[in-house]
Parts: structure tokens; C-alpha cells; sequence
């Protein structure tokens, strides 16, 4: 196992470097000049080329593009991740800001929506046909039906607005009680939205499970049937439930881009999309490669962890 | 599903197994697929609200008085009534005609998307997934690239890179959305490929184009039109999300997504407008009602195409 994890991880390497080369290249295509978003209107108007050719060198702007990408590997190598260039402050100083609170709301989102999707999957197969599972059903299907920032919407509209139990976006202020006021809203939003795929993964998984034959066995053992589903039908159904949660880590930062802006979290979503309006590239690319690292990581991380959940799998 | 209980659709696909046992009903394998699908409830509710939805938005000019585009200054935001069944706009626009010109193109771009990456993503995995060779380990490694980039963060880059109109956003979606294509028409492929009709058709000299896209296709088809399905509806959703964060089709142009966004400016909600409900709110519940409809009759088609739930 140490043996495939290392290759797979050294395998990353050249995939990262692609990505963020693409990313790179990207930045670079995009239609106007980055020293627009930096020196306001009337001042560029005055400023002489030679200026502007002096500013962009200061900052790093000059210079051929593949050049830049060079320097700017070499630099993320040695661990540093560059400046922002719109106020010159660290980029991984700024990220440690931004990360906890993006952490934390998709941490929880992830908890709620794993929690009650696997609950509820569970009890949806193991009520096959009857009126429960046709409610889940239905009720899995709106839930994806909705888009994410009008659920958002209609949240805030109900429980900040109307029955004023909790403030409108923002993050708390340090205290506990207050932090947890302020995140549950997005955190809640955000996990049931994702609630409706895990449940359905989980119901189909546990539908399979308790079809096998050392089900079969274990009924005809004559354990209690509560012991049958627990032990022996939602043990083995969980192996592709974390799988599938495996795959959604990542999806969890990229995904809470929209509730990030709906409820004004200040976290990487909110950073990155205002990043990427004025092309600050450093931030991009920071946040670019934070982002495919976990897509690598996570989906080593499921291979690893279906090897060590089920027995059968032998990782090659 | 042997020692489970029979479920009401079960019983109903009992039923028609014993009629087309009886010789009353044909046994053609799409008669039997269309059948299981109009005794599923729900798919058949999904593809009535369908229908309804796209009659009209296609027919817009049957149904609507007046003009998307031509905005009065006289009746801005004004509230439901007559005249205007569901109000106007912040321009003075009829928000009624306003929906179903913009469910023309966000059918459009939804429906055109799917059906692109469908199309490029079905014909390299069949083609290319039977051949295999460096072809093949070129476009997984470049399927796995893409499918590093979180999905949302790519679309974004690609729009801030080519800018913002209809047909790049198809585009982009075609591009962020092949690659679940290619990987699942791939692994169909690979292991049709082992069948024996297909290595009977190898021994009679048959071409592999005409293997792989006249044999193999229509084994493979169920599982893609289920996957063109959903992802229509995920696409529709995705306008509308990128609508909010000012990345979507030109705010000129009516989509389903650019007319919810009126709500919100530049990602935050615009408090002050809330109450107008009418700006906002039916074309919501439109987009979720077509969402809906579309989910519906992708999971209706997704067991009728299973052969293993019949009897």
C-alpha cells in the first residue's frame, strides 16, 4: 500500500504541473491588461510608457510569459506563493484568513449532508415501496431540482428576515456561540443541497447490500433484524458511501463558491472570484493549485480507503 | 430483488410481462422499454410538464402579448395584474414574455450542451475506447485533467477568458462536460468489446467504425441517454447559478438565470427588491418545475432501460 501511495503521489507531479501551466496560460489570454485593475483611470492616462514598463517590472509583470510560469514554480516550490498585486500583501498570509472560514463552512456542510443523506438513504431502502421511501424520493429529487442560491434565498428570507433566528451572512466574532450562530445558515444550506446525492448513493448501495447472500445468512442465523441491517447490510453498503464522499471533498471549496457569495462569507470562493475579476494572477494560481491538490489528494485518498474498507479490493 | 416485497411499479411490470407472455402485446425490446416508462407515474407527469414547458417557450408569440425586449418607462416594477400577469421588470419589461423567450435559451443552452458532449465525448469513447492504443491513454489522461479542475472554477476562468456570450457558454459546457462522457461510453465499450456478437462481427471482417457505432452503439445507448438527460438539467442549473455570479450569458439577453439574478448584484442579495416577488419568483419556480420535470423522466428512463427490473 505505502508502495502505491507513493507512486500515485509522485504520478501528481507532472499532473499538477500541467494543470497549473494551463491555468497559467489562461490568466494570460484573458482580454485586457492587468495594470488596468492596479493604477486608477486618470493617473495611467499620465504615466509614460517607460513608467508603466518600470511599474510592471517592479511587480513582475514583464518579461515572457513562460518565463513568469518558471519563476513562479520555482517560487511555489520553496514554499513561497507571491504577493497579491493588488495590495502587495502575502498570498499565504491572506489564505490562512480565508481558509479556516471556507474549511469550516464546508466542514460542516459536509458533516449535515453525510449524516442525514446516509439516515436517510438507510431508512429509504430499508422501507423499500412504501410511502416513506416515495417521499424521500420525490423530496431528493426537488431538493436537486433547486439551485443552491435560491434555496439560499429562500432561507435567508425565512429564518433571518422572517422569524429573524439567525443574522444575515458574515462570519461571528470570535466567540464560540457566536461563531456557530452565524455559520449554521450557509452550513445548512449548503449541506442539504448535497443531502439528496448522498441519499440516494446510500439507499441504492444498502438496496444492493441487503440482496447478498451473507444477509441471507445472517437472517437465516436468526439475529434480530435490526442486527441484519446494521451490522451486516450497512457495513458493507458504506464502502461506496465514502467513496462518494471521498469525491465530494473537493467539490465541497468549489462548490461553496455560490453560498460563499450569497451569504458573504468571507472565504477562498468570494477571494477567488473577486481574484479573478481584476487578474490577480498569484491569487488564481495560489488558489488554482490549493484546489487541484485536493482533487489529487481526495481521489488518492479513496483508493486507499476502499483498499482498507473492503477486503476484496487490491490496489495496483 | 427476489425476496424483497413487491413494489407497485414491480407489480406493474408483472403485469405486463404476463401480457406479453400471452402474445397480447409485442415483445420488441423498445415496446417494452416505452411501456415500463408510461407505467412509471412520475416520469409520466415529468414528460407531460416537459412537453407543456417547451410548447411555451418554443410558441412564446402564442402565448404572450408582448415583446422581451421592449421595456416601458412608464410601468417599471409594476405589480401583477391584468395587463401583466406576473408584472414587470426594473425596465419596464413583461416579465411573462420575458420567461418563456428566456426558457427558449435556456432550453437551448441546457439541451445544446448535453446533446455536444454527448456527441464528442459517446463518439471518441466508442471509437477510440475500442481501439485503445496511445490515442486512448492520451484522451483518459486529458479527461482526468479536466476532471481535476473543479468544474465551477474552470468555467469561470474559460468565461473571464473568452468572454461572455450564448455560444462560448455552450461551448465551455461541451468542453467541462465531455469527459464523464468519454469515461462512461469507454468503460461500456471496453467491456462490450470482450462480447461474442462483437467477436463474431470481428471474425466476418466487419470495420471497426461500423462495430463500434452500429454495433456496439445501441447496446451502449440506454445509459447515455440517461446520462444527456441529467445533465441537461444540471446545465440549466448551472446558468442560472453563473447568472448570480455576473459570469453567465450577456445580462441583455433573457435566460432563466439572468432574469432570478435581477435578486442579487454581483453575488450578494438585493434586500431592497425582495418583496417585489414577482421580479424573481415564477421564473424560479419555473426553472425548478423544468429541473423537475427533466430528473423525473431521466430516473423514469433509467429504470425502464435496466433489464434487470422487469419481473
Amino acid at each position: 500500500m505505502l508502495n502505491f501511495t507513493l507512486r500515485k503521489l509522485i504520478g501528481m507531479i507532472p499532473m499538477l504541473i500541467i494543470i497549473t501551466f494551463l491555468i497559467y496560460w489562461g490568466i494570460e489570454l484573458m482580454p485586457g491588461d492587468v495594470i488596468d485593475f492596479l493604477i486608477p483611470m486618470d493617473q495611467l492616462a499620465e504615466m509614460s510608457a517607460e513608467e508603466i514598463a518600470a511599474f510592471k517590472a517592479a511587480k513582475g509583470l514583464d518579461g515572457p510569459m513562460i518565463v513568469r510560469y518558471l519563476s513562479w514554480l520555482k517560487d511555489v516550490c520553496t514554499g513561497n506563493l507571491g504577493f497579491s498585486l493588488q495590495n502587495n500583501m502575502p498570498v499565504s498570509e491572506l489564505m490562512m484568513q480565508k481558509l479556516p472560514a471556507t474549511i469550516e463552512l464546508s466542514l460542516a456542510a459536509l458533516i449535515i449532508s453525510t449524516v442525514l443523506g446516509i439516515l436517510l438513504g438507510v431508512v429509504s431502502a430499508l422501507k423499500k415501496g412504501k410511502i416513506a421511501d416515495n417521499v424521500l424520493t420525490v423530496a431528493g429529487m426537488i431538493g436537486v431540482a433547486i439551485p443552491q442560491f435560491l434555496f439560499g434565498i429562500f432561507c435567508i428570507i425565512l429564518f433571518c428576515l422572517q422569524l429573524n433566528w439567525f443574522p444575515v451572512g458574515q462570519r461571528g466574532d470570535g466567540g464560540l456561540l457566536s461563531e456557530l450562530h452565524h455559520l449554521f445558515l450557509p452550513a445548512f444550506v449548503l449541506g442539504i443541497s448535497q443531502t439528496a446525492g448522498v441519499m440516494r448513493y446510500s439507499r441504492s448501495s444498502m438496496l444492493d447490500s441487503m440482496n447478498r447472500d451473507y444477509v441471507k445468512t445472517a437472517r437465516a442465523k436468526g439475529l434480530p433484524e435490526w442486527k441484519v441491517n446494521m451490522y451486516h447490510g450497512f457495513r458493507v453498503a458504506c464502502t461506496p458511501v465514502m467513496v462518494l464522499i471521498g469525491f465530494r471533498l473537493p467539490t465541497l471549496i468549489s462548490g461553496a463558491i455560490v453560498i460563499e457569495n450569497i451569504f458573504q462569507w468571507p472565504g477562498v470562493g468570494r477571494w477567488f472570484t473577486d481574484a479573478i475579476k481584476t487578474q490577480n494572477t498569484p491569487i488564481i494560481m495560489s488558489v488554482g493549485l490549493f484546489m487541484v491538490l485536493m482533487v489529487l489528494l481526495s481521489s488518492l485518498l479513496v483508493d486507499v480507503l476502499t483498499a482498507v474498507l473492503d477486503p476484496r479490493v487490491k490496489l495496483s | 430483488m427476489k425476496n424483497t416485497k413487491k413494489t407497485a411499479l414491480d407489480r406493474k411490470l408483472d403485469k405486463i410481462r404476463v401480457a406479453e407472455e400471452s402474445g397480447k402485446l409485442g415483445t420488441k425490446l423498445t415496446n417494452r422499454t416505452l411501456r415500463k416508462l408510461t407505467s412509471n407515474k412520475l416520469a409520466v407527469f415529468g414528460a407531460i410538464l416537459f412537453v407543456v414547458i417547451c410548447v411555451l417557450c418554443f410558441g412564446a408569440p402564442l402565448f404572450t402579448r408582448y415583446s422581451p425586449t421592449e421595456f416601458s418607462l412608464t410601468e417599471i416594477q409594476a405589480k401583477p395584474s391584468l395587463a401583466h400577469i406576473f408584472g414587470t421588470d426594473q425596465m419596464g419589461r413583461d416579465i411573462w414574455s420575458r420567461m418563456l423567450y428566456g426558457g427558449r435559451i435556456s432550453i437551448i443552452v441546457g439541451l445544446g450542451s448535453a446533446l455536444g458532449a454527448a456527441l464528442l465525448g459517446v463518439t471518441l469513447g466508442m471509437y477510440v475506447g475500442y481501439l485503445g492504443g496511445w490515442v486512448d491513454k492520451i484522451l483518459m489522461k486529458l479527461a482526468d485533467i479536466f476532471m481535476s479542475i473543479p468544474q465551477m472554477v474552470m468555467i469561470i476562468i474559460i468565461v473571464a477568458l473568452v468572454g461572455q456570450s450564448l455560444q462560448n457558454l455552450i461551448i465551455i459546457f461541451i468542453l467541462t462536460g465531455w469527459p464523464s462522457m468519454y469515461r462512461m461510453a469507454r468503460s461500456k465499450v471496453l467491456s462490450l468489446r470482450e462480447e461474442e456478437f462483437v467477436q463474431s462481427l470481428r471474425a466476418f471482417g466487419i470495420s471497426r467504425t461500423k462495430i463500434a457505432f452500429k454495433h456496439m452503439l445501441p447496446n451502449a445507448l440506454g445509459p447515455i441517454v440517461v446520462n444527456i438527460t441529467l445533465s441537461t438539467a444540471m446545465f440549466i442549473l448551472q446558468e442560472a447559478s453563473l447568472s448570480v455570479l455576473n459570469y453567465g450569458v450577456p445580462m441583455e439577453l433573457a435566460t432563466w438565470g439572468n432574469i432570478i439574478s435581477v435578486i442579487t448584484n454581483s453575488g450578494t442579495i438585493r434586500f431592497d427588491w425582495l418583496d417585489k416577488w414577482w421580479m424573481w419568483l415564477p421564473c424560479s419556480i419555473m426553472l425548478i418545475l423544468f429541473v423537475l420535470s427533466i430528473n423525473f423522466i431521466g430516473d423514469g428512463m433509467r429504470d425502464a432501460s435496466d433489464p434487470t427490473q422487469i419481473g
